[in-house]
């Protein structure tokens, strides 16, 4: 459990995603996509390489621009924002190839991901005014709880570079936490990970979203872990969206097994 | 006069794109921005000097040895100093490239102390007229010997074995080993074509101005604003940058003040950036953070 | 419900305490009384590429951007000071500050082009284009930098006092230069220094974490060229000579050599690899050629087997040298 007293309190919005378009040059990466994230749920994306799924969440978080289409967060409409200003909102993510500072250690990377939290001045922080340090305090504290709620404050001051591939996803993870976000963006979580602490991955993911209410939209190739994590599955082919449907209704459609088999 | 100019501006422009080629060279085969790049072209004439007046041997062997010195420098640093720290952080490689060319200044500047040499009159001298133009045969030579070495690096390019594998390193130098080619090898061989041009350019340039080790400076700079009016990582870029700069230098100079020739190259390379940063031929150069 | 997850390291706890800061000033207050005036001049030059260092490395090492402006950032502070005190008799602190800020304004400028999103070896390429431009500058802005005979700096008066001798001239660096060390040292210590060092290691997850990573280049370059402004203008006050060739090529491979040799983002590499370059300009004075040669084949091969710089020595020796970036 996050401990309240440590954690902001997260007002719950929805994401709404409305005819989304993405084209690179003459291609189209995302042809009018379409997708909810509600409060407390738990979204997968699925879809064969070059569907479009890292690309959808590269334009959620405003890495690349739109062609088409609105995205917004709650009442708000965040497409056209920069990143750090979606990021603020409080939309976090994860990356494929992994998003650590490798020269940071884990403590500091989490802090980093703290850092629109941490109320301090320039002025305040160069001259070492009292309540700069004292958020700074605050902050080392709150990133030493959180690393605690998966047992690795044993590797705060080894240096995120240094971690196994599973640590670093990890890690990672708390970081995109940390804010206690409205939503969060998880890009193939579980590569590099053991099938044991996979379950326990499931197991994770789905208490942040029950608990604390944060949305979640995960991309992953991992199946089993897809259907055991998920509320609702949302398939991309070809960059559209060829279905949206709860786990076991995606097991048994056509579209979906003709997409992943090949048209033959 | 108009004419002259542009004739003129041609012939100092050539210089420009054989340098800014040579950096694209490398820059496409090991994505290093050579910032040592213009030691290199020093050095080149650097040799020669030392060949022609202190061993007074001919100009052309000279030349072809100083060439050939400094393939074998290029593929030495390559393989020395670049290869053993590719796997690290871009700056690193970009601060060994900086330290090798400070290393051959340094060494330039023991050898020869702190004066500008006269490089020797090895070019023919004299002029003749074609129309209103004035023409002199070293800018025809250095013209010449620019055009012949573009057309040489563009049949290597575009019509070769060696260009076939240029072509697989460029897109991936991951995909380019799993189908057996020898990246090492390849990227060896490019630092040392990337090395011999700076060192064409460097004897081309010499008679021209004159000799001195920040010859280095002016000349990599030059090479950059090339590189950055053509498009970053493109060779029709480099060639059509180096000639825009050469003529831009000129008319600038010409027509609002021979002040500011020296620093056309600098605003050209801050205007660019900041108005159109792919250039002419480049491809996307901004981030959208 | 605990993942157990596979921990290979022990666990170490808290960072390392700052103090050595304070402790190092305070003991080189005693320094002048074992120095002549030569080897004192020398000690007060050191003082001065401590902050070249220093600053130089928030750009380089902790910013991670290739920069080749140093040199300008340097001559612009030096010439700032030098104007105000040769042209217009300004009270020496003021002058001092004055140069500070010029160079942070430089820096500033320097990078604002990150704004339309221009990164890595194209900013790159426009400091080197700025430098070049700013010797240009001193050259032909000849009613304030009489050109490239350059500006006689007066006699350094503080307070009323003359500072005549490199001893007096010393306490007043040694007091600037540790409050300076000490301002940039928090601000690494922050959340400003992990914003620096996330867009170094990668930039979209720094921006992902709400860093708007523009503006914080913007504010390294600017810190970074307020530090070296105030090191050339202490170098202003020292040398009482400042002219454009000081701000050459040359002098820059003195600044890459002091951060790379010390150690890429580390405070106390820069602070060690200034004591270790400054002593080779002075001692090859009258060797061209030698000096560079020098400082580039020890950046060679600090860059092939010592990838940290002469820090990595200091850690393992004692962790009190550990740059750490936040505090507790």
């Amino acid at each position: 459990m996050i401990d309240p007293a440590t954690a902001s309190s997260s007002i719950a919005r929805q994401l709404t995603l409305t005819g989304v378009s993405v084209g690179f040059g003459g291609l189209k990466a995302l042809t009018g996509v379409s997708i909810d994230v509600r409060p407390g749920e738990v979204v997968a994306v699925i879809g064969p390489n070059g569907a479009g799924k890292t690309t959808l969440f590269n334009a959620i978080t405003g890495f690349v621009p739109l062609a088409a289409g609105r995205i917004t967060l709650g009442e708000e409409r965040i497409d056209g924002l920069y990143p750090h200003d979606i990021s603020a909102r409080g939309i976090r993510r994860t990356f494929q190839n992994g998003g650590l500072c490798g020269h940071l250690t884990v403590l500091e990377n989490i802090l980093a991901g703290l850092h629109s939290e941490v109320r301090s001045s320039i002025v305040g922080t160069v001259l070492g005014l009292p309540n700069a340090r004292r958020a700074e305090r605050e902050a080392v504290a709150r990133a030493r709880s959180l690393l605690s709620l998966l047992d690795i404050g044993r590797l705060e001051q080894q240096q995120a570079g240094t971690l196994s591939g599973g640590q670093q996803r990890m890690v990672e993870i708390l970081r995109a936490i940390a804010t206690n976000p409205p939503l969060l963006l998880l890009d193939e979580p579980a590569v590099g990970l053991a099938p044991p602490v996979r379950i326990q991955l499931i197991e994770i993911i789905r208490r942040l979203a029950k608990t604390q209410n944060i949305g979640v939209l995960l991309i992953e190739h991992a199946i089993e872990l897809v259907m055991g994590v998920s509320d609702r599955i949302v398939v991309l082919n070809y960059g559209e969206k060829i279905a949206d449907d709860a786990p076991a209704a995606i097991r048994s459609n056509k579209a979906v097994l003709e997409a992943y088999l090949g048209h033959g | 006069m108009l004419a002259q100019l542009l004739v003129s501006g041609v012939s100092q422009g050539a210089l420009y794109a054989l340098v800014a080629l040579a950096m694209t060279v490398i820059y496409r085969a090991t994505t290093v921005i050579n910032f040592g790049h213009g030691d290199l072209v020093m050095a080149g004439a650097f040799v020669v000097y030392l060949l022609v007046v202190l061993a007074g041997a001919p100009f052309l062997i000279s030349a072809l040895l100083a060439v050939v010195l400094l393939f074998a420098f290029g593929v030495a640093v390559y393989k020395g100093l670049i290869r053993p720290i590719m796997a690290g952080p871009h700056l690193a490689l970009a601060m060994m490239a900086v330290a090798v060319g400070y290393a051959l200044r340094g060494l330039a500047r023991v050898v020869w102390g702190r004066e500008v040499l006269p490089f020797p009159k090895v070019l023919p001298q004299g002029t003749f007229m074609v129309g209103p133009v004035i023409l002199a045969p070293s800018d025809l030579i250095v013209t010449g010997s620019v055009i012949a070495t573009v057309a040489i690096l563009a049949i290597v390019f575009y019509a070769t074995r060696l260009g076939k594998t240029a072509q697989a390193v460029f897109q991936s130098e991951r995909g380019a080993a799993l189908v057996g080619i020898n990246v090492s090898a390849f990227q060896g061989t490019m630092w040392g074509i990337g090395a011999a041009m700076a060192a064409l350019g460097g004897i081309l340039i010499a008679p021209v101005t004159l000799l001195y080790p920040d010859l280095a400076a002016s000349t990599l700079i030059r090479a950059f604003a090339a590189m950055t009016l053509g498009g970053f990582g493109s060779f029709l870029g480099a060639a059509v940058g180096g000639m825009l700069l050469g003529l831009s230098e000129l008319l600038v100079g010409a027509y609002i003040s021979s002040k500011l020739i020296d620093i056309t190259a600098y605003l050209i390379i801050i205007g660019v950036l900041l108005i159109r940063p792919s250039g002419l031929f480049g491809r996307q150069a901004v981030v959208r953070v | 419900m605990q993942p157990s997850i596979d921990v290979t390291a022990p666990p170490t706890t808290g960072g390392p305490s700052r103090r050595i800061f304070w402790i190092i000033p305070l003991a080189l207050l005693g320094l002048p009384f074992f120095l002549n005036d030569y080897t004192q001049y020398i000690v007060n030059l050191i003082l001065v590429y401590v902050l070249v260092g220093v600053g130089f490395n928030i750009v380089l090492g902790n910013l991670g951007q290739l920069a080749f402006a140093n040199a300008a950032f340097y001559g612009i502070g030096a010439y700032a000071t030098a104007i105000l005190l040769y042209h217009y008799k300004v009270p020496l602190l003021l002058a001092i500050a004055a140069g500070s800020i010029a160079g942070g304004l430089a820096g500033a400028l320097v990078c604002l082009p990150v704004l339309r999103g221009i990164r890595s070896f194209y900013l790159a390429i426009i400091t080197l284009a700025f430098g070049e431009l700013m010797r240009w500058v001193y050259i032909n802005a000849e009613t304030w930098t009489l050109g490239s005979m350059g500006l006689h700096v007066p006699r350094p008066v503080l307070f009323g006092w003359v500072l005549a001798t490199e001893k007096q001239k010393f306490y007043l660096f040694l007091v600037i230069v540790t409050l300076i060390i000490a301002a940039t040292s928090n601000l690494l210590r922050s959340r400003v220094g992990r914003a620096f060092m996330a867009i170094r290691d990668n930039e979209l997850a720094a921006a992902s974490m709400g860093v708007p990573t523009a503006l914080y280049m913007v504010l390294a370059f600017a810190w970074s060229g307020f530090v070296v402004g105030t090191a050339g203008a202490l170098y202003a006050v020292l040398v009482r000579q400042v002219s454009p060739e000081a701000f050459n090529l040359l002098e820059l491979i003195v600044h890459f050599g002091i951060v790379v040799v010390g150690g890429l983002g580390s405070l106390a590499g820069s602070i060690v690899g200034a004591v270790a370059l400054t002593m080779a300009p002075e001692l090859l004075r009258d060797l061209p050629g030698y000096e560079e040669l020098m400082i580039a084949l020890m950046m060679i091969l600090v860059l092939l087997f010592l990838p940290g710089g002469l820090a990595t020595l200091l850690e393992r020796a004692t962790s009190l040298f550990r740059q750490t970036y936040y505090r507790d």
